[in-house]
């Protein structure tokens, strides 16, 4: 049952996610889970994984601005023109820790990428009713299996016991 | 037959009581945190269960060794009656883990070591149980089992170092001797996840003893047909109730 349940949130997560590519004037929020550089460390495109599991890639100009916090809070402000290898580093970073990111973009070109804003955490009740709802719904039914056995080894208890020792 | 559903019993009430206290301090008492928002909450589900499942384990190997030692029957129905409960709540553990990922880290699952070592841990349970399922009954398949048990007391300690073995993107510990002070919870949250953790111990104690009786309950009617094998019953017995009894025996 467990293991069925398994599958079946990881066949929702297969076709749940998706991809799709950055339209002209957006912003999204995610997490970085692609980074392509040149031959010189350069970041040249990165790609982002939205809440719904889309995956957006964006292209990066001179243009594209920069403001990102390191695991200390330490806010790092630069622009692609400037600093392009350690922007790579810096997006490196922020894929590994899953630390989210907001990406506002023209066109798929990145035109600034900083620490996420205000997201939809704090609304996402879903989720919360969702682990509460199939650890309830678990237990009760792990219970109910374990009564419904009982019963089936109390008669069969019963039937031995009465066929070993007929009434007389 | 000992009942095993008995509700008069003070060990399912007073785990009842201590949930719905839990459930209290978390839906009511407890602030929302921070950064992560509502969905923080699911914390004081998943570190419990997570432990459920490790002290489950845990229960089995001990047993286990108990079991290799004493070669007592009943060493061996502690350890399959705790893999039983363990494999539900390790089940849960990480059903609410890849749940709490997907609006914190966009994704359900990463192939970091936390994660993959409690897989780990979940499909030893599996082998555990599956072995005892298809293996002929007997003292052999009693020993090997044992020996499963053993190998997965090894994966535990791997686990709850995990996060601080490996940095990576799974929190880092935050109860226990290997808790730094960084990491540890605030004193509210602390207590809910204290007051949780405990719930589910008892609640873990609860299925686990209800399951060892069945289990002895299944070793008694192993027993009594046993004997009614070398002492043919007395009672003439209709082709249907036979029927229904050879349906029984090997379900």
């Amino acid at each position: 049952m467990v293991i069925a349940a398994l599958l079946v949130a990881i066949a929702g997560t297969t076709l749940l996610t998706g991809t799709a590519s950055a339209q002209s004037g957006t912003t999204i929020s995610g997490i970085v889970v692609g980074i392509d550089t040149d031959a010189d460390g350069r970041l040249t495109k990165f790609a982002i994984a939205d809440s719904s599991g889309t995956i957006t890639t964006f292209e990066v100009s001179d243009a594209t601005e920069y403001g990102l916090e390191n695991q200390a809070g330490d806010r790092w402000v630069s622009s692609q023109g400037e600093q392009p290898v350690e922007v790579a580093r810096r997006l490196r970073d922020h894929r590994e820790r899953f630390a989210p990111v907001t990406v506002s973009s023209e066109n798929g070109i990145a035109t600034s990428v900083v620490e996420r804003e205000e997201g939809k955490l704090e609304t996402s009740l879903g989720y919360l009713f969702a682990v509460f709802a199939i650890t309830w719904a678990l237990f009760f039914v792990y219970v109910l299996y374990v009564g419904r056995k009982q019963r089936v080894l109390q008669h069969e208890i019963a039937r031995l016991k009465g066929a070993s020792h007929p009434a007389k | 037959m000992t009942k095993v559903l008995n509700f008069l019993d003070p060990l399912p009430i007073f785990s009842a009581a201590l949930m719905g206290l839990a459930l209290w301090l978390i839906f009511i008492w407890v602030p929302t945190e921070i950064n992560q928002g509502a969905v923080q909450r699911i914390l004081y589900f998943h570190v419990p269960v997570a432990w459920g499942s490790m002290l489950g384990i845990f229960v089995v190997s001990g047993s286990s060794i108990m079991y290799l030692w004493k070669k007592n029957e009943k060493w061996d129905r502690l350890a399959v009656a705790s893999a039983e409960v363990g494999v539900v709540f390790g089940g849960l553990m990480l059903l609410s883990g890849m749940i709490w990922a997907r609006p914190v880290w966009s994704v359900w699952w990463t192939g970091e070591a936390k994660l993959t070592t409690a897989l780990i841990l979940f499909f030893i349970y599996v082998a555990y149980l599956m072995f005892r399922a298809y293996f002929p009954p007997g003292t052999q398949r009693q020993r090997l089992a044992a020996v499963i048990g053993l190998i997965g007391a090894v994966n535990t300690p791997i686990i709850y170092f995990a996060a601080n073995l490996w940095t990576q993107a799974h929190p880092p510990i935050v109860t226990g001797p290997a808790a730094d002070a960084e990491s540890s919870l605030g004193s509210d949250l602390g207590t809910v996840l204290l007051v949780s953790t405990l719930a589910f111990t008892f609640l873990f104690i609860y299925l686990v003893q209800i399951r060892y009786k069945i289990r002895k309950a299944e070793d008694d009617i192993v027993e009594l047909k046993r004997s009614a094998g070398s002492n043919p019953p007395v009672v003439p017995v209709t082709p249907d109730q036979a029927a229904t009894t050879e349906a029984r025996g090997t379900s």
